[in-house]
């Protein structure tokens, strides 16, 4: 269970990153400022993105089917990854309910 | 008894129905994904032009233009019926200027807008013979509008002035043969427009990933709910 957990600790970490990169960075640059030159430099934010969250996806998955959660709670997990603080915030819940030894 | 087993049935066949619904909608936008990663790279691929074709057929007065339609090289004739100025218009050197904008009603009906020139000319009358590339109606303006100056280059002013349907885009021509004689006039140059797809091919493909893993994890969850409640009752008994 323990490196059940470390996966999806690392994973959720990975997860919240990206997508304050991408909410916070990527987003405002495309989308409100002019500038070809820093678009091009933060281009790798979202596709980053897309794959850290599909494996975030598979080790929320893999985690909350391991510790028996209810479907809507592995839900809520899965969606946790799209929100910028959302998997953080998921990651201290499970380190409350499962502090490793 | 029968209720009971009706009822077990009727919960079933709705889960069933949903889950097929829910990945069949995530299959389908994972597709709609793969498609604009191709999009992308289409692209990518210099622009190659296709043959000149008539005006009447790739558009119709008053109808929208189709995207097949736009870049293409078309001919028609008719008359000018108006000319105007249209200011801050860039060409493809990123050259800001005022170009020469006539209003032309096509012989088979219709009018439409004609970029002529990038410098001021007199309105020629009588029948002209028109090639140039149909472009897509601009949608911001870039100047004031007045009676002899547009805004934009948009069909759509004129509306209410001209009794006449108008071709939706605007021609950038390349020739005027005016009763069989070329026109001598500085041209305005342009290049094909690219249609753009926001975000980049890789991330498209991620996205694919990420729909289709979701219809996987769909079809995936009342498996996983029927053995946790299995492993549940067998912990509790």
């Amino acid at each position: 269970m323990n490196g059940v957990i470390k996966r999806f600790r690392f994973m959720a970490f990975a997860a919240g990153i990206m997508s304050l990169l991408l909410w916070f960075v990527e987003l405002p640059v495309v989308y409100l400022l002019d500038n070809p030159e820093l678009e091009a430099k933060v281009k790798w934010i979202p596709f980053v993105h897309g794959y850290v969250y599909a494996f975030y996806v598979l080790a929320a998955i893999h985690f909350t089917a391991k510790a028996r959660f209810t479907i809507k709670r592995m839900i809520l997990f899965i969606l946790a990854g799209t929100l910028p603080i959302a998997s953080f915030v998921a990651e201290r819940k499970v380190m409350r309910e499962f502090p490793i030894k | 008894m029968m209720n009971q087993s009706k009822n077990h049935w009727l919960k079933n066949s709705g889960l069933v129905a949903a889950v097929v619904i829910l990945a069949l909608v995530f299959i389908r936008l994972g597709f709609w994904q793969l498609d604009r990663a191709a999009e992308l790279k289409e692209l990518q691929k210099p622009y190659v032009e296709k043959p000149v074709v008539a005006l009447s057929d790739v558009a119709s007065p008053s109808e929208n233009l189709k995207d097949s339609a736009i870049n293409r090289i078309v001919e028609f004739s008719g008359q000018y019926v108006a000319q105007f100025d249209a200011p801050g218009q860039i060409d493809n050197q990123e050259k800001v200027g005022t170009w020469l904008v006539g209003l032309l009603e096509v012989n088979g009906g219709g009018a439409i807008l004609v970029v002529r020139s990038t410098q001021a000319e007199e309105l020629p009358k009588g029948e002209i013979f028109v090639q140039g590339r149909l472009m897509l109606r601009q949608f911001e303006d870039r100047a004031a509008k007045s009676q002899d100056q547009l805004s934009r280059l948009d069909p759509s002013l004129l509306v209410a002035t001209y009794n006449l349907p108008v071709y939706d885009g605007y021609v950038v021509a390349n020739s005027e043969l005016l009763n069989g004689k070329a026109l001598e006039l500085k041209r305005a140059q342009v290049d094909p427009v690219k249609p753009k797809v926001p975000g980049y091919y890789w991330q498209h493909i991620s996205y694919v990933v990420i729909w289709w893993l979701m219809a996987l994890v769909v079809v995936f969850l009342p498996f996983y709910s029927r053995q946790r409640e299995k492993k549940v009752k067998g912990i509790l008994n």
